[in-house]
């Protein structure tokens, strides 16, 4: 049988073979739902300037807070600015936001994670780290990063991205110890590989699954965080267009143009909830124990 | 014997699974009888439907994907029928069930006296302070030192050995005419597993109890049963009494699953015999015998019609198109 | 269990530590002299100079951290610039208002989440579980101040039953207190309500696949006993994990919320706080939150001890 001098160890399972089993994915509810919305909500961000009749700085005192009619489908605001194309922009900016924080976020947070828990001095300070920054409610640790470096878009990434860091660090940690356990790493260990390539192109791939889940729940709470920072005036500075601070604009006149808060309001829970159905769909759809697609017994 | 009421006779039980790849038949007419006092084995290799078969007798599958058809009769009566009051009352009462692993089989944060008590509370009707009272007392005749001390212990402060004198103590607190064993002893050590076995069989001689044995090891068969039944994918191939099996088995399956125990006495061999090919899976049944891709005795009729379970000798019954054949081909074991 | 405890404390300090460096840093990175930055532009270059001694400005940061450090050592966090009183007193001030608010959100999350949550593991597959599931996932995706909003606009705007914001002690009557809690609870008190709900669910699904309720189901005790007795105490577990998280959470970050609904929280005091510039506020308030929330987790784990005997085995050892 083994004419080869590689050792067959058993490898744990092949993700991306389990993705390709189709029906599981479309009788999936959640995952198919979730990703729905997550496709229409990346196509509004992406083609956001086909979708906007106006200009979305386009001030017109005369129209100020006028409520929705065939001119302008979502009203107008304070500033008399078309309510519906500045949330066209302000769902692509979100989006814009969310990416890029989770995006740095997972891979400084999957470096970090990997390190601690291969090296044990790594991880006594980097964990420690990681637990007081833990310790911070991640909105105030959000406004006193902002109010340190200024109202910038810029800022505002970095702030978040220094908030969720830890997060993903932790999981990335947890289950890379699992794995670090595994015989076949001892096997890749006793051949001389280096502990570069142990770590990135042998444990990294088998985290792979809860890092994706997590990144997912990661990037809807960036957006509803950022949402919240702009609400409260600390985040994306007007008088560009972001969801949350559309609805800050929004807080104000909250009694006579609902439709400032409405809208806006409403992408943010369509893009959150999408995240969070895809999300939980996902670790569904990966774990081997789930009921999914089962078909119910009759009752007697 | 054929005009006393069996204790438990299962007819043609078909158990199908929901399963996300489609419907799977985890078991495809079963059928065998057990009279009161006797010690059924049931053996067969893993994922063969042995437990299946025990956890759909008190129907402990799951009830949102599991279809049954066929006739499960206790006494005369189907379980299959039965509906959830009755089933709860039936359960733990007329027909007790103890488990492979008791570690993981008994609740952690519940002391084991309460356990058992428990039991007895909810059939005998009894206090709180008088099923304890019992309980303790069921913890002394397995055979467990200061039982009133242990009774208050947690699972995971007790041996394997222990934790499964409690699982017995609590399946025969009410006195069940019908107790089903699922690998008793695989889990526990092997000194371990002797005194279980004597201690379940002391109990059986004192109750009279029916007793379904699932395992996989030969040797427990030979030791306690009177009747054994071997089982391969869902369904029986072979059943009798215990010392025609060992004897005079006339499936090739069986025979096959007989010489791949290393015997200490007779000649010795230069290589185990082993059954050719795997256990096919269950999405995969071969049509006709299930067993032909992998008997040396295959003919086309085996692979294009299924054999039903006949009877041969005088209770001796057996699934297969060739057994005659089989007899001739195959040399007998000494007693 | 004496000797853990003390253990846990101790390790606590290396965070708490972190949590200082980070917080003190944070503040200090601000470009711009802070003195100038409170006393605004007509400031003049003594006058800002003596602001600077007074609040201790001048010396060098290191120094300035370890000075703040022993100060607190000895229960002073320094005092409030704008506020004119010390951070201790204005901390505990503002706290009353957040535990009241934290306390009822709590409250009103976890009876809902527990009920839905075994509700929805009972019927789990069917028609309830898809409801309970499916809201208690648009609950996490809501923002709490858009929910806020919108039963502002309902309950205090257009039905007029309740006040719009503000906030009465308890000293005022425990309806008036009570009045102005309402909105913001139910707010807050939904969106933990769908967080905990999901982990009853989960846990006590995961905890109905084991062995030994299959166990209990062929002793014959009853679908109700097994859901109630046998299941929920050992699913307990992670919930109370959840319950305490969500709880320090609330705590913390009830700023938006308190936002809101005008309540003189720890929220607010923090927010206003950062965007004031009032360090001593910042630095202690934060500090005292964190220490809070750092006691809650241990809080969890020794009530852990007491719930499930396998861990408290492992603490006496």
């Amino acid at each position: 049988m083994s004419e080869s001098t590689k050792v067959l160890v058993n490898k744990p399972i092949d993700f991306k073979k389990t993705i390709k089993k189709n029906s599981r994915f479309f009788s999936n509810r959640l995952l198919l739902t979730g990703s729905i919305l997550l496709v229409i909500t990346t196509f509004i961000g992406v083609f956001a300037s086909f979708l906007s009749p106006y200009e979305i700085l386009e001030i017109d005192p005369k129209n100020r807070l006028a409520a929705p009619s065939n001119a302008h489908w979502f009203g107008t605001d304070n500033f008399g600015r078309d309510v519906f194309s500045r949330t066209m922009y302000g769902v692509r900016i979100s989006l814009l936001i969310g990416v890029t924080v989770t995006l740095v976020a997972s891979v400084i947070g999957l470096t970090v994670g990997l390190l601690a828990s291969y090296y044990k001095l790594l991880d006594h300070i980097f964990m420690r780290i990681c637990d007081g920054l833990f310790a911070f409610p991640s909105i105030l640790l959000a406004i006193a990063i902002m109010s340190a470096l200024g109202p910038k878009s810029i800022n505002v990434i970095i702030a978040l991205v220094l908030v969720f860091i830890p997060s993903i660090a932790r999981i990335v940690r947890s289950a890379a110890l699992v794995v670090k356990e595994k015989v076949f790493i001892e096997a890749l260990q006793a051949q001389g590989a280096s502990s570069f390539r142990i770590l990135f192109l042998h444990i990294a791939p088998n985290i792979l699954a809860p890092l994706i889940v997590q990144v997912t729940f990661v990037f809807a709470v960036t957006i509803l965080t950022e949402a919240s920072l702009s609400f409260l005036g600390a985040g994306i500075p007007a008088p560009l267009p972001s969801l949350g601070n559309m609805l800050y604009d929004g807080k104000l006149a909250i009694y006579n143009a609902w439709w400032m808060t409405v809208f806006p309001g409403l992408f943010i829970i369509l893009i959150v909830l999408g995240l969070n159905l895809f999300g939980d769909g996902l670790r569904d759809h990966l774990d081997p124990k789930s009921k999914l697609s089962v078909k119910r017994r009759k009752r007697r | 014997m054929s005009h006393v009421v069996p204790l438990l006779k299962i007819e043609d039980l078909q158990v199908d699974f929901a399963t996300h790849k489609g419907t799977v038949s985890a078991l495809d007419g079963v059928s065998f009888e057990l009279q009161e006092g006797e010690i059924l084995g049931v053996v067969g290799e893993s994922g063969c439907g042995k437990s299946v078969t025990a956890e759909a007798i008190l129907q402990l599958l799951d009830e949102d994907s599991t279809f049954y058809d066929g006739k499960i009769m206790f006494n005369g009566e189907n379980l299959l029928e039965y509906n959830k009051k009755k089933l709860e009352k039936l359960r733990g009462n007329d027909i007790a069930m103890i488990f492979q692993d008791p570690m993981s089989s008994l609740n952690p944060v519940m002391p084991i006296g309460k356990q058992i008590a428990e039991s007895i509370h909810i059939h005998q009707s009894t206090s709180k302070k008088e099923s304890i009272r019992k309980a303790v007392e069921l913890l002394r005749l397995t055979g467990i030192p200061s039982p009133e001390q242990r009774a208050k212990e947690y699972p995971h402060e007790l041996s394997g050995g222990m934790r499964q004198r409690v699982m017995i103590a609590m399946a025969l607190s009410c006195q069940p005419k019908l107790l089903i064993a699922d690998e008793p002893t695989t889990a526990l050590d092997v000194t371990i597993q002797a005194q279980i076995l004597e201690l379940i069989t002391s109990f059986q001689k004192q109750l009279n109890m029916g007793i379904i044995l699932i395992t996989h090891d030969f040797g427990v068969i030979a030791n306690m049963c009177t009747k054994v039944a071997v089982m391969y994918l869902g369904q029986v191939i072979e059943e009798t009494d215990v010392k025609t099996l060992f004897k005079r088995p006339f499936h090739p399956y069986t025979i096959g699953l007989m010489k791949s125990v290393p015997q200490i006495e007779g000649e010795r061999v230069e290589q185990l015999p082993s059954i050719a090919g795997t256990v096919p899976s269950l999405f995969q049944i071969p049509t006709g015998c299930r067993f032909a891709p992998r008997c040396k005795y295959a003919s086309s009729t085996c692979e294009s019609s299924m054999p039903s379970l006949e009877t041969v000798e005088n209770n001796h019954r057996v699934r297969c198109w060739h057994y005659d054949e089989v007899l001739k081909g195959e040399t007998i074991y000494a007693d | 269990m004496g000797g853990y405890i003390i253990r846990r404390l101790l390790s606590l300090i290396p965070v708490l530590l972190v949590v200082a460096v980070v917080v003190f840093l944070i503040i200090h990175i601000t470009p711009g002299n802070p003195a100038m930055i409170i006393l605004g532009e007509g400031a003049t270059p003594e006058q800002i100079e003596e602001l600077n001694q007074k609040l201790g400005l001048d010396k060098p940061l290191i120094a300035q951290f370890f000075i703040w450090l022993a100060n607190i050592a000895q229960g002073d966090f320094g005092d409030s610039y704008f506020l004119g009183k010390p951070v201790l007193i204005a901390f505990l001030e503002n706290a009353g208002p957040t535990l009241s608010l934290a306390v009822l959100a709590q409250l009103i999350g976890v009876t809902i989440a527990l009920l839905f949550g075994i509700v929805a593991a009972k019927n789990q597959g069917r028609m309830k579980d898809d409801l309970i599931s499916g809201t208690s996932l648009i609950g996490i995706s809501i923002p709490s101040f858009l929910l806020g909003s919108f039963l502002i606009m309902i309950f205090a705007v257009q039905l007029k039953v309740l006040p719009v914001s503000g906030y009465a002690p308890l000293s005022q009557g425990i309806w008036e207190h009570l009045k102005y809690l309402i909105l913001p609870a139910i707010t807050l008190g939904t969106i933990q309500a769908a967080l905990i709900t999901r982990m009853t669910r989960s846990s006590l699904l995961d905890t109905l696949s084991e062995n030994f309720i299959k166990t209990a189901k062929a002793k014959g005790v009853s679908e109700r006993a097994i859901l109630l007795k046998h299941t929920l105490r050992v699913a307990f577990l992670p919930i109370l994990t959840v319950i305490g998280e969500s709880f320090a959470g609330l705590i913390t970050g009830a700023a938006v919320t308190e936002s809101l609904f005008n309540i003189p929280g720890l929220g607010q005091l923090i927010v206003a706080s950062i965007n004031r510039r009032d360090y001593a506020v910042i630095q202690g308030a934060v500090l005292m939150i964190t220490v809070v929330y750092v006691l809650m987790n241990l809080l969890v784990d020794l009530l852990y001890a007491v719930i499930d005997p396998r861990v408290r085995n492992s603490y006496q050892a």
